[in-house]
């Protein structure tokens, strides 16, 4: 649960997500959920001379289950917050 | 469970898996739909389910291909002309194939086989139906989360009780046997001949853990 509540957070930032296919794909963080299925908006795919069909895709859905990495944005990250997030699931509450 | 998109033959409406729960949730007529590199195939009826999308062909009636949605990795509006010259829902499937480079050379002969079938694009004949497809297809992606998620997670995260034994052991191996002089700090013979009998512990550490290893595949 942890990396829900946190990606919620980061809505409406700009993220990276790629995927255990290698394909890297950039944009605005629409919605995440329990599974970490991502939605993103004005998405585009960093590597476009290897998926150049990708080039236009505006909104677009990603199963949790293929994402490698979630690239954060740095001013996105709060290391307190993450600090005590962390810590309170490994007390397991 | 079936990875990837699978040819099926079927008489009008497809049977549903409903001992599995299996329900439908949309149909769609005038789509037609194109796997990977193979010529469009026009026009057909997408039957979206709970579990998967059929689509089946007007044509030939008995004619569909069906993917799972746990075999959709991505799902995609495309509306670029560039990208494809028709408004598109584009998806990307899991084959459960390691990644490929599909190099054009390859691909025509490869793709002839749906297995290695890796995109899907549905174009309906009404691009305003693109949004809805869309977020039905969101919708269908929630129901089916991974049968193993919780316990895939647990492995790539967390370490089960005998994995920690185990790393625990090793540790306290390594420590007793690790004295604070390290490679490079040997002072004589002396020093060398432990260092030659460390490696021999090691070597016997290893040699149980095959042991275990084919114990447990006697087991299986």
């Amino acid at each position: 649960m942890l990396f829900f509540s946190y990606f919620k957070d980061l809505v409406g930032r700009e993220v990276t997500v790629e995927l255990k296919n290698d394909l890297a794909i950039r944009g605005t963080l629409h919605s995440v959920d329990q599974y970490l299925n991502i939605k993103l908006e004005n998405t585009r795919v960093v590597d476009q001379d290897k998926y150049p069909h990708m080039l236009s895709v505006r909104n677009c859905f990603i199963r949790g289950s293929v994402v490698r990495y979630v690239q954060l944005p740095p001013e996105g990250v709060d290391i307190e917050l993450l600090h005590d997030a962390t810590r309170r699931e490994a007390r397991g509450g | 469970m079936v990875l990837g998109v699978r040819e099926i033959s079927c008489s009008g409406e497809p049977v549903l898996d409903s001992e599995n729960e299996e329900e439908l949730m949309q149909v769609k007529p005038g789509i037609d739909i194109v796997l990977g590199d193979l010529p469009r195939e026009s026009p057909g009826t997408l039957y979206i389910t709970n579990k998967q999308v059929i689509w089946v062909s007007d044509v030939e009636k008995t004619k569909g291909y069906a993917v799972d949605f746990l075999s959709i990795s991505l799902h995609a509006v495309s509306r670029d002309p560039e990208a494809y010259p028709l408004p598109c829902l584009y998806t990307q499937i899991d084959t459960g194939e390691v990644d490929d480079d599909h190099s054009d050379s390859e691909s025509n002969h490869i793709q002839q086989n749906l297995s290695n079938v890796t995109e899907m694009r549905l174009i309906p004949s009404d691009p305003t139906q693109l949004d809805t497809l869309f977020a039905i297809f969101c919708q269908c992606a929630e129901l089916n989360p991974e049968p193993n998620d919780e316990e895939g997670e647990e492995h790539d995260w967390f370490f089960n009780a005998d994995q920690m034994e185990d790393e625990e052991a090793e540790d306290e191996g390594y420590i007793s046997h690790n004295p604070a002089n390290s490679i490079g700090h040997s002072n004589g013979n002396h020093d060398l001949a432990r260092t030659i009998l460390e490696l021999q512990i090691n070597d016997r550490r290893f040699d149980d853990a095959e042991e275990i290893e084919d114990n447990g595949d006697n087991h299986h």
